[in-house]
């Protein structure tokens, strides 16, 4: 992930400038009680919250997927699980804006949200007799399972698939996928439920005050807002630059359902609740102590913020398609996003190492 | 000089400034405790969490940074089976399906749990004898590495079961510590396995810093060896010497467990072959040449010269991230541990990168990689008595400490040494023998405190 140079600068100068100092007099108010209230109402009301918001969508669009198969088809039904889909996208993507802890490192992002798929070894599977075990996907490549493999199923190429379409194979796939992807986003909720053993709430929220992995609050703030910038760096320069740059419809993540461009707004929603501390639920954020020190910070965030948003909103064709019809528009939004970047980098991230310790 | 960098170099100025005359304290400044913060000379970088270890070096110029970010994009990729409009080329067989599945946020891979799959450990194999280069003698029918997965309808080379039995040992203050000793076993080989197969189980390693570790003087790693240990200190430390595929001569070994690999090209070239059955200029054929899963597939570099390159820059410009607490007094105590113990003799903290007119970034900094870039003994208990070129079955490279102490929040486990035994620093410390055996017989004397300083210490590399 690419930073830029100012970050490490300003960065540079905060931690030089801090090291030296054991008694710095001068030192930038921090609010210790509202650092902390933040950190635990991030945790509740985004990692808690969007999560579970997750694993209750995928448990619908699993039960959706087995009634599909139970029934016999109809179009509505399949609609039905396509909305419920979209709407499991929209946790998920929002949920990119905090892309660290188990998530992360016990790689459950890659096997719910590999792209591309492999569709050689999918059609394989699909013709083949393999019996569809629990264990049997939990062992398949990160590129045969996930939201992809089952948007390709339900949408089909084009998102012309009708369910009469659905073979009997199709049904047998998909229902195992939905599970996997059901069990996986149970686990990413379990991963920071406080009442789980070695949960990531405790780990995040004792920042600075006995957890082995925060030594301090700044180290927990900083996380907050690398990981805000690390998914619009990726929204403006890897999802919308790739296709865009190589003009190659086929680089798009998600063609099927035509769900990209509400996916790259999803990602800066999440941004966005991020630093309100919101969900579906309004707590303390990043705002907050934001707000306490530098109103101009706050209302140029915000603005940012929404500028990135109504710039993904102006692109109003299929991402595929806007990548030749749309320029300007696809210009704007990333270096509207870019924008946004950089503000998080070189205004917000000083401002929590002099607010937070 | 663009707006944007007289801005920038103001803001250093003022930088510097403020950070001078924040400080009542002028004796705070002391030289050499300053650049000891900056593991990475000036290409440290001061993201200390997550993503720690996936930040370009920062004084990067615009073009550079353009090749640096297309090489993070394709490090990223994920391949699949050939033909496909998207990264295609995956297998037939193969260890994982992109770099950054085994360099998870490019930091260290681990062991499976129990019930997981084999992700980011891979095992090399070889039989007794060596190949035309002095390297591993291949297996007839496996090669020198194994590869545990396929694409549909490709057989596997073999599973791995890996089995633990628990060893306990105790501190000479009494204090109880176990440590786990991994038997590799390989299952369903697709064919009948040679007898004598020599095993060597390697987690994936951190890829940041690489840039700055090649750029080391290969006068001054040599400096370093005492192959005969004619100074008497028990350390002997040996340079490794590996065919070198791109210049076609042997050439000094820096990179992998046992510096069996002279360059971060050869090194990502290797791992696209060999991990991912991806072919390129380096190694044309693929890694099932030969065996029945072979797809006859080898028309075509499935990684262009290009973005091989990008990638070889991408692992050459990650910087590396900048110590923590490296003032605190309890830090301060654990480091005077470390070198009383003699660690330093081989993690050897400071080096310098030589000078590089083509390539500034890397040019003469000091680093701080605590390494010596050398292979040592390590004793019959790390042994995986697997030559490779000119380290022994017990020899491996001294592992570079910089960044260890943000493997929990990069990577979240604390799995250490080559095959990821070690479950904690000190157990990691507790298996060192060989050469390190009398310091880990100091550790092992050590009191509770005095363990609790040396591995805060080493937290905060």
């Amino acid at each position: 992930m690419k930073k830029s140079y100012l970050q490490y600068l300003l960065a540079g100068a905060a931690l030089v400038s801090l090291s030296n100092c054991s008694d710095n007099d001068n030192a930038s108010p921090v609010n210790e009680e509202l650092n902390t209230q933040v950190l635990l109402d991030f945790s509740a009301n985004l990692p808690q919250a969007v999560y579970s918001d997750l694993s209750a969508k995928t448990s619908t669009l699993y039960d959706q997927v087995v009634a599909l198969g139970a029934n016999g088809a109809t179009d509505d039904e399949l609609a039905a699980t396509r909305a419920t889909w979209k709407q499991a996208r929209q946790a998920w993507e929002q949920s990119e804006a905090f892309l660290f802890g188990p998530v992360s490192t016990k790689d459950i992002d890659p096997h719910i949200d590999t792209w591309p798929v492999n569709f050689n070894d999918l059609n394989a599977q699909l013709t083949s007799g393999n019996a569809f075990t629990e264990d049997y996907i939990n062992n398949l490549d990160d590129a045969l399972k996930g939201f992809h493999p089952i948007e390709y199923l339900i949408f089909g190429e084009n998102g012309a698939k009708k369910a009469a379409d659905l073979s009997e194979r199709d049904m047998e796939y998909l229902t195992a996928l939905a599970l996997n992807l059901k069990t996986l986003t149970a686990d990413a909720n379990n991963s920071w439920k406080p009442s789980v053993s070695g949960n990531y709430h405790t780990i995040f929220t004792t920042a600075g005050k006995g957890s082995a992995t925060y030594a301090t609050q700044l180290a927990a703030y900083q996380e907050l807002v690398n990981a805000m910038a690390g998914i619009c760096d990726e929204v403006a320069n890897g999802k919308l630059d790739e296709p865009f740059t190589a003009q190659d419809p086929s680089l798009e993540e998600s063609p099927f359902a035509q769900n990209s461009i509400i996916d790259f707004t999803n990602n800066i929603k999440g941004v966005q609740d991020v630093y309100l501390g919101k969900y579906s639920t309004d707590g303390k954020g990043l705002e907050d102590i934001v707000r306490q020190y530098n109103l101009q910070l706050d209302s140029d965030i915000k603005a940012k913020i929404d500028n990135a948003i109504n710039a993904l909103g102006k692109i109003t064709d299929p991402f595929g398609k806007a990548i030749t019809t749309q320029a300007m528009q696809i210009e704007t939004a990333m270096s509207s996003i870019n924008d946004l970047k950089d503000i998080l980098e070189t205004e917000l991230l000083p401002f929590v190492q002099q607010h937070t310790k | 000089m663009s707006k944007d960098k007289i801005v920038i170099r103001v803001l250093m100025v003022v930088g510097i400034v403020i950070s001078i005359y924040s400080c009542v304290d002028p004796e705070a400044l002391n030289d050499t405790d300053y650049s000891e913060w900056l593991s990475g000379g000036s290409q440290t970088v001061f993201d200390n969490g997550a993503g720690g270890f996936s930040s370009a070096f920062p004084h990067l110029a615009a073009e550079r940074e353009k090749v640096h970010s297309i090489g993070d994009g394709a490090f990223g990729q994920t391949f699949v089976t050939a033909p496909a409009p998207q990264n295609p080329g995956l297998g037939p067989i193969f260890n994982n399906v992109s770099c950054t599945s085994c360099h998870i946020n490019d930091g260290r891979g681990k062991p499976p749990l129990p019930g997981e799959q084999l992700s980011s450990l891979l095992i090399r194999i070889s039989i007794p004898g060596t190949d035309v280069h002095g390297g591993p003698n291949p297996v007839p029918g496996f090669g020198g590495q194994l590869q545990q997965r396929g694409v549909f309808g490709a057989q596997p080379e073999a599973s791995v079961r890996i089995d633990y039995t628990e060893k306990s040992y105790t501190f000479a203050d009494g204090t109880p510590y176990s440590l786990r000793f991994p038997t590799y076993t390989l299952e369903n080989p697709y064919t009948t396995l040679p007898a004598g197969v020599m095993l060597s189980p390697r987690v994936a390693p951190p890829v940041f810093g690489l840039g700055l570790l090649e750029a080391v003087d290969e006068a001054d790693i040599l400096a370093l060896a005492d192959p005969d240990d004619r100074n008497d200190d028990g350390i002997s430390g040996k340079p490794n010497y590996a065919w070198n595929v791109v210049e076609g001569k042997m050439t000094l070994g820096r990179f992998g467990w046992k510096a069996a690999n002279p360059s971060l090209l050869q090194q990502s070239a290797g791992a696209y072959n060999e991990d991912m059955g991806i072919t390129n200029f380096v190694f044309p054929h693929e890694s099932a040449t030969g065996q029945p899963q072979y797809d006859g597939r080898d028309d075509e570099y499935e990684v262009s010269d290009s973005l091989l390159h990008s990638v070889a820059f991408y692992i050459r410009t990650l910087g590396v991230p900048a110590r923590r607490a490296a003032d605190d007094a309890a830090v301060l105590q654990g480091k005077k541990l470390f070198v009383d113990g003699k660690c330093s003799q081989c993690h050897v903290p400071r080096l310098r990168t030589k000078t590089d007119v083509a390539f500034p970034e890397i040019s003469n900094q000091v680093i701080f990689p605590y390494t010596d870039m050398l292979v040592h003994d390590m004793g019959p208990n790390l042994a995986d008595n697997r030559p490779d070129f000119d380290a022994t079955g017990v020899e491996w490279r001294t592992s570079p400490l910089w960044g260890i102490g943000m493997t929990r929040i990069v990577n979240g486990h604390q799995n250490f040494l080559h095959d990821g035994r070690a479950r904690t620093l000190l157990e990691a410390i507790m298996w060192h023998g060989g050469e390190a055996e009398a310091s880990k017989e100091f550790v092992r004397t050590l009191s509770q405190d005095d363990r609790d300083k040396l591995i805060k210490f080493l937290e905060s590399l």
